[in-house]
């Protein structure tokens, strides 16, 4: 039995590697990730790479905040709201991440159903079995094991880098690309830009890294591994969504093939896959989004009732902790039910999703920087003044950009006389 | 004469930030926080925050009336009749209000949405009390100002006598009623409970228990948290615990701590009891060795029942079970078993190996688990001997062993079960 002891050190040390960074770093490509990135490609080129290369930065700058809470603390994010700032930020709190949740669990859904219409079975037939088959299996059955098929089936991602490789784009435009501001005054580019930022730093990440540090029992001497952790996770994050849309950019934006659902971002991967690229696509898709609609209803719940103190848990019964399941389930039922909604895109509600997410965003951010800053909380790990003036300036400018995004969404002629105005 | 006389209850969410006036109708101030002292039966209001920023209190002798529109003090106000904070005071809502708190009744963790003040005469001394924690729906909505929403909601009022807060008081004289609190608890439930406190917090609570208390607690506790604690825990006291724990919990939980760090916990030990872990240690997972504890009882076939009786009460007290007692040779080969119920019937002068039954079901230190689930659940045993190949004892299974890992706990990770690959992610460094 030797050989099983090996194989078992050998997986330990992978783990020990691949720590609570590196596992959202996978999380954040989700769905909605796949989505926002190959529509940015599709539609506007390499024009959003500067974007994703300031928001892979600016997530880098959220996560380590975020993890360093955790390890300094040992306690979650929503439990540090609650005793800082009391119950009523609280409730403004989880009112922002139940309604960012509700939609990301929807996109999650809409995920599944992209991939199994890919291979022409109807979402009216997947998504209730999916949703049944999540509730049940997180509830009354042991999904730990499951879970890792899916996380297993994400690892196709990668095939987007090598999709890239193999097109072979014109490298120094788009490097150039990658660190040149670019900008289009209109509702449709801010939109996507707020998207692209709303996918990659999401108000429920930010919740997850934390409680995963604390979780894992990680402290604050043993942070400097943590550290490292979390910014090879932020690399991994930018370099799968760099390629989707460097490989959409030069398949479907150069040949003009504009993107009408999640399905055609699989010709992107033709280049690497030929004939079996919407396979490979819907298989990847499916792992992401099985595994983001796991722990989404179920994260929620525990952070609503962890910042409430109501009773939580999935040892409880539902008698002991209604609130918590009745939480669990409506998530599931409504994300599964926007999905449902007849005449509704699932690509719309995906995108959709990941800019309420940046929307929302803001709010959340305030709140870590304020606690990472306190140094009755921090101690002497908090924030030096200078690296709360950069968490600062970012937060502004994504607020700043939701506001853009609000006006030209509702008041498109303001927004363009506002424009003419300053010369855009 | 002692009269108490109880001149109302309000809510300490409904007092914070309402205006103090004093007698000249001047407002002074409002209401930032109360000071509390907890000398007696009850933690006693000693004072109040009038302003953001200035460190002196009101002393609530100062205090005439207390009502929804707001506190009217006796005299005029003047700053330097205000006191200073006192070492063992301590501010309500920095302390409590918010906070995550043991509830003692039930021994689990809630968490306090509001504070119940009482406020009374006695002597005409006005005094005011917290008497009692909101933990339910109420105290949320109430907060919030939705109570009407809920006024059909039974209140969750939780004595302040059944509280104890995650940071600790002062006061010796707190310490000595939590201990006395705490030592009343089932190690099981204490378990619970340090599963679901964060890291900083467990060490604290470890340090409230007795020693006995917290080895009972911690071989209670999920293999997971138990190595979480030790890997924190400093090295002297980690070994300590390990010295006092059941060999095969002990084996666990180093088997689950990187080399360096078990070794070193080893080398701490005492040598008679690292010796025997580290026998514990060598046990493939899942097998017979590596469930068994060598702490049983185990008697010469040559000697007499009295004689037994005598050495088991010496033996007793560290045996994982007495219920069965096997009789092995000189070289601990295993002979036959009895019960204590023999035992004990047996007429005193009686020789063992009489009364012995030789013929014993074992199982073998390779075996696996399911095979010792199977031969308990046969012979409808308590224990089962675990033996090498010549027969020689090696430990005991009990059936809570075995129950373990036939029904495990489902669901001990109490809080986020996020990717949740095992805790091991991210830490085996």
């Amino acid at each position: 039995m030797t050989w099983l002891k090996n194989t078992r050190n050998r997986t330990r040390l992978f783990f020990a590697i691949m720590g609570p960074g590196v596992i959202t770093a996978f999380a954040d490509n989700d769905a909605g990730g796949i989505a926002t990135y190959a529509s940015a490609g599709a539609h506007y080129g390499y024009a959003m790479l500067f974007t994703l290369f300031v928001s892979s930065i600016c997530l880098a700058i959220a996560q380590e905040i975020s993890a360093r809470t955790g390890a300094v603390t040992g306690r979650g994010l929503s439990d540090l709201i609650r005793e800082l700032f009391g119950v009523k930020w609280t409730l403004f709190a989880m009112t922002v991440l139940l309604i960012a949740n509700v939609g990301t669990t929807a996109s999650e859904f809409s995920g599944i159903a992209t991939s199994f219409e890919i291979f022409g079975i109807s979402k009216y037939l997947s998504v209730p079995v999916a949703a049944a088959l999540v509730w049940w299996l997180v509830l009354k059955a042991n999904y730990e094991r499951i879970e890792k098929v899916f996380l297993l089936l994400c690892v196709t991602f990668l095939s987007y880098i090598i999709s890239g490789i193999i097109i072979d784009p014109p490298w120094e435009e788009v490097l150039k690309a990658s660190v040149t501001p670019q900008f289009a005054p209109n509702a449709s580019f801010l939109m996507l830009a707020v998207g692209v930022i709303g996918t990659t730093i999401t108000p429920w990440g930010q919740f997850y890294i934390q409680s995963a540090v604390s979780d894992k029992g990680i402290t604050a001497k043993d942070y400097k591994y943590t550290f490292w952790d979390v910014m090879v996770g932020a690399f991994f994050t930018w370099l799968i969504a760099f390629f989707i849309i460097v490989a959409t950019a030069s398949t479907l934006y150069v040949n003009g093939i504009s993107i009408d659902t999640v399905g055609d971002a699989a010709i992107a991967l033709q280049p690497l896959a030929g004939k079996y690229a919407s396979m490979l696509f819907s298989f990847g898709l499916l792992g992401a989004s099985m595994l983001a609609a796991f722990i989404l209803p179920l994260s929620t719940a525990y952070a609503v009732c962890e910042a409430f103190g109501f009773e939580h848990g999935i040892s409880k019964s539902y008698e002991e902790a209604p609130v918590f399941f009745g939480l669990y389930t409506a998530l599931i039922v409504i994300g599964a039910g926007l999905v449902l909604w007849p005449d509704l895109s699932l690509y719309r509600i995906m995108l959709a999703s990941q800019v309420v997410n940046g929307v929302l965003l803001p709010p959340i951010l305030i709140f870590m920087v304020l606690i990472a800053s306190n140094k009755n909380v921090m101690g002497s790990y908090a924030n030096s003044p200078r690296f709360n003036l950069i968490a600062w300036i970012f937060t502004f400018v994504l607020i700043v950009l939701t506001l853009m995004l609000l006006v030209s969404t509702i008041a498109p002629e303001t927004w363009s006389c506002m424009m003419a105005y300053l010369g855009l | 004469m002692n009269e108490v006389k109880a001149l109302g209850t309000f809510y300490f969410s409904q007092m914070l930030g309402k205006p103090i006036y004093d007698s000249k109708h001047r407002q002074i101030g409002r209401i930032k926080d109360m000071a509390v002292r907890w000398d007696g039966l009850y933690p006693q209001v000693v004072g109040i925050k009038y302003a953001k920023k200035v460190h002196t209190l009101i002393p609530i002798e100062q205090v005439q009336d207390c009502s929804e529109k707001g506190m009217q003090l006796s005299g005029p106000f003047a700053a330097e009749n205000c006191v200073p904070l006192h070492d063992e005071d301590i501010y309500i809502s920095k302390w409590l209000l918010d906070k995550q708190i043991i509830d003692l009744r039930g021994s689990r963790m809630v968490r306090a949405n509001d504070i119940t003040l009482s406020w009374l005469t006695q002597d005409d001394h006005m005094r005011m009390l917290l008497v009692a924690v909101d933990i339910g729906l109420r105290g949320i909505f109430r907060r919030l100002g939705l109570e009407f929403l809920v006024k059909n909601h039974a209140h969750n009022l939780l004595g302040v006598q059944y509280i104890k807060p995650l940071e600790s008081w002062t006061s010796s004289l707190q310490i000595t009623r939590e201990k006395k609190q705490l030592s009343e608890l089932h190690p099981a439930d204490i378990a619970d409970l340090l599963e679901e406190m964060d890291y900083k917090s467990r060490v604290s609570f470890i340090e409230n228990l007795d020693a006995q208390q917290a080895i009972d607690a911690l071989t209670e506790v999920d293999l997971e948290t138990q190595v979480e604690i030790f890997e924190q825990m400093d090295a002297q006291k980690a070994s300590d615990l390990l010295e006092e724990m059941p060999p095969d919990e002990a084996a666990d939980i180093l088997g689950e701590l990187s080399v360096e760090k078990s070794e070193g916990l080893l080398q701490l030990m005492e040598a008679e009891d690292a010796a025997e872990v580290r026998e514990l240690m060598q046990y493939e997972d899942g097998t017979a060795g590596a469930l068994m504890t060598t702490e049983f009882i185990a008697f010469s076939a040559k000697i007499t029942a009295e004689q037994a009786i005598n050495q088991l009460r010496e033996l007793a007290p560290s045996a994982e079970t007495i219920y069965y007692l096997f009789v092995v040779d000189e070289a601990e080969h295993l002979q036959g078993v009895l019960s204590l119920r023999e035992l004990i019937i047996a007429h005193p002068q009686t020789m063992l190996e009489t009364i012995m039954h030789t013929k014993v079901e074992t199982v073998r230190d390779d075996d696996t688990h399911r095979r010792v689930a199977e031969v308990i659940n046969k012979y409808s045993l308590i224990a089962v001997p675990v033996v090498d190949e010549d027969n020689v004892i090696l430990g005991i299974v009990t059936v809570d062993d075995v129950l373990d890992i036939l029904i495990p706990e489902r669901g001990n990770r109490e809080t986020y079960p996020w990717f949740a690959m095992s805790k091991m992610v991210g830490r085996g460094r």
